[in-house]
């Protein structure tokens, strides 16, 4: 590629008196696995908000594709091919899977076609359910899955729509070990053929899946890099254990730095 | 999380996994069961209850149909669509016009004695030549066109204009009832163009033929049920199409449906609009069955009638919404027979018991009901054990007494 998939440039974010993102760089290029960590307040959400349009930078360039995108409407970004999933899953309850990824599949038909009944299930809805296990669930309704489920059925959504672009946000927040696991797999799966940014505050997760990873703090990029790198480089480890690392003795960072940022999490 | 929970959750083998997806959609025996229900209803009311009801009676049956359509065209933009629609009154109202416009010059055509071929109200009024306004409905096609049309595009422009602006709520409620409001000032000021508080009334013909004789009241009667049956199916196509699943998905998580790339802004005109339409119908087939259309038959208080009948039949159901509006105003026609006045107290008292006991209304109690006995017929087919594994996967919202979603 000659030019990455997805370039933020100088983007700055301001609520008020509050600096959300404080001139962001980022740069993603097609392929690529990419974890977004940092702190509570770090401006992960909020990046992903610019990128799909929920949030209009103050200033700044988003480029998608070779297209600007950013001051689009959230729909014609979903059309440009950026996909997302949200931290606190929201499916449609009171529509069975089955329903919710079909719709998350057929975006793209226009009104006469939506209003004509539903024939069977699509090779894409299909291919999707398979993918995401979650075909033996397929005629109940979203509103009587489990949290992990849903967050499938999120991520199922979100491979139905076939973007070029996967935003993922905290995919695993408050999921049981065996689930992880579950999603981590689907993860390596879907990066294998999908360009997928993640969010994530679970190092474990991070260390197990991430390849490569970009770390913010209040607003700013604060180094970019593999899981190794990142996790030996001393600002990282100033930035998460913060008071506590003032306390502890420089032995072991890579142990400390894991059960320090859960706990902080946790 | 709980053991349980987890295992539950956890993909099975891929070998597994490949097995037929089981498909939600209903059997096409369950499919057509609602067409051929509908066909029974319509042969019922054209063969059986002519046997039963007198011609007045059988006058205020096809009234009740009237309301029943508006009723199904709520059940989609309310129940559906999430949008309170307290303004329905001024979409009935403009179909309702426009073809009792259309009458009204029928009638003056034939009358010899009519100045200039105006109505007399424009006569009062100081007219000397008809308005342009009602030039194009001395055409019936055109009347009959507009009926439907003109709703349409008012609700559609209306529904964009504020759709756009992420206007909902209670906010999109009153903005209806204040263009309910306002319709009504609109009416009875203009006149010298609507005839004023009285509206038009004396409809003797359409197209050539005589409209108060009793084979053109049986003609009008057979037409509104048919017509109700028709706007009844094509409704439930639409709630039963990808369309209809969006639009529940609009109304539970507008947000969430701009991510999925859709607009909810046309999703929710299109529901409007096509609510708009079917009241714009139900106010035309009223003016032959009625023989009137006034501002008091549409302004805020019918506008609210529609909506209290829909909530009491079940505003998630287009049927229940449809068998609400006919029981009803059948109940308000045989209350206010006997006492005068009573009504309107036992009607908001059925909305309020209706709202605290079964917020889905009774579409929601007959649905639990089915639930509750088909729960309890597997149970006797499985040795008496009550299968509450199973329990969720049928009518996860309708298990418990009230049938209340939320």
């Amino acid at each position: 590629m000659t030019h990455p998939l997805l370039s933020l440039s100088g983007v700055r974010v301001v609520f008020g008196e509050f600096t959300a993102i404080d001139g962001i760089d980022l740069t993603v290029d097609e392929g690529e696995l990419r974890f977004l960590i940092g702190p509570n307040g770090a401006g992960k959400t909020t990046l992903v908000d610019v990128v799909t349009g929920r949030t209009r930078p103050t200033s700044g360039t988003v480029t998608f594709a070779g297209q600007p995108i950013h001051g689009r409407g959230e729909h014609r970004i979903v059309r440009a091919g950026i996909g997302r999933t949200f931290q606190t899953s929201v499916v449609f309850e009171e529509l069975t899977v089955l329903e919710n990824i079909d719709l998350a599949a057929h975006f793209r038909l226009g009104p006469l076609a939506l209003l004509r009944r539903r024939r069977g299930v699509t090779p894409t809805v299909g291919g999707v359910l398979e993918r995401t296990g979650l075909a033996p669930l397929a005629g109940a309704p979203a509103g009587t899955l489990s949290h992990g489920q849903r967050q499938w059925l999120e991520i199922a959504m979100l491979l139905a729509q076939g973007p070029r672009l996967l935003l993922l946000d905290e995919p695993v927040a408050g999921m049981s070990h065996t689930e992880r696991e579950r999603t981590g797999e689907l993860l390596t799966e879907i990066a294998a053929d999908h360009t997928v940014v993640v969010i994530e505050h679970d190092m474990e997760f991070l260390r197990r899946y991430a390849r490569d990873v970009t770390v913010l703090h209040e607003g700013r990029v604060l180094t970019e890099g593999t899981v190794s790198q990142v996790q030996a480089d001393p600002r990282v480890q100033e930035v998460y254990l913060g008071r506590s690392q003032r306390t502890a003795t420089v032995g072991d960072e890579r142990d400390t730095l894991v059960p320090a940022a859960n706990n902080e999490e946790g | 999380m709980t053991a349980e929970d987890t295992r539950a959750t956890t993909r099975p083998a891929p070998t597994a996994a490949s097995a037929a997806i089981p498909d939600p959609r209903p059997t096409p025996l369950a499919r057509a069961r609602d067409p051929l229900t509908v066909v029974a209803l319509v042969a019922a009311a054209l063969l059986v209850l002519p046997l039963f009801l007198d011609q007045f009676r059988l006058n205020l049956f096809a009234q009740y149909l009237c309301y029943a359509i508006v009723a199904i065209g709520i059940a989609l933009a309310w129940g559906r669509g999430g949008m309170l629609t307290l303004g329905h009154g001024v979409y009935f109202g403009l179909g309702g016009y426009a073809l009792a416009m259309h009458l009204t010059l029928a009638r003056v055509a034939e009358d010899p004695m009519a100045q200039g071929g105006l109505p007399d109200f424009m006569v009062w009024s100081g007219l000397e030549t008809l308005p342009l306004l009602w030039r194009p409905f001395a055409n019936p096609a055109f009347a009959l066109f507009a009926v439907v049309a003109v709703p349409g595009l008012v609700a559609a422009l209306l529904g964009w204009s504020v759709f756009r602006q992420r206007v909902r709520g209670a906010y999109f409620a009153i903005l209806n009832q204040a263009l309910a409001a306002a319709f009504v000032i609109l009416l009875v000021g203009q006149q010298h163009l609507t005839g004023g508080t009285n509206g038009l009334t004396d409809f003797p013909t359409f197209a050539g033929n005589d409209l108060y004789s009793p084979e053109a009241q049986w003609v009008v009667y057979v037409i509104v049920v048919v017509t109700t049956a028709l706007v009844y199916l094509m409704f439930r196509h639409v709630a039963g199409s990808r369309y209809g699943s969006l639009l529940v998905a609009v109304r539970d998580g507008e947000d969430r449906v701009r991510f999925l790339g859709y607009n909810p802004t046309w999703v929710k005109t299109l529901a409007y609009a096509l609510s708009a339409m079917a009241a714009g119908l139900a106010g035309a087939l009223f003016v032959p069955v009625m023989g009137i259309i006034s501002p008091e038959m549409l302004g805020v208080v019918p506008s609210i009638t529609f909506v209290l009948a829909v909530a009491i039949g079940g505003r998630y159901s287009i049927a229940g919404a449809a068998v609400g509006a006919v029981v009803m105003n059948a109940a308000q026609t045989t209350f206010s027979e006997s006492f005068a006045g009573g009504w309107i107290y036992l009607q908001g008292l059925l909305f309020v018991v209706v709202i605290v006991f079964a917020p889905r209304g009774l579409a929601g109690v007959v649905q639990s009901t089915t639930a509750a006995l088909q729960r309890a017929r597997r149970a006797r087919a499985t040795g008496g054990t009550p299968d509450s594994t199973h329990r969720t996967s049928d009518t996860p919202q309708g298990t418990d007494a009230s049938g209340s979603p939320r």
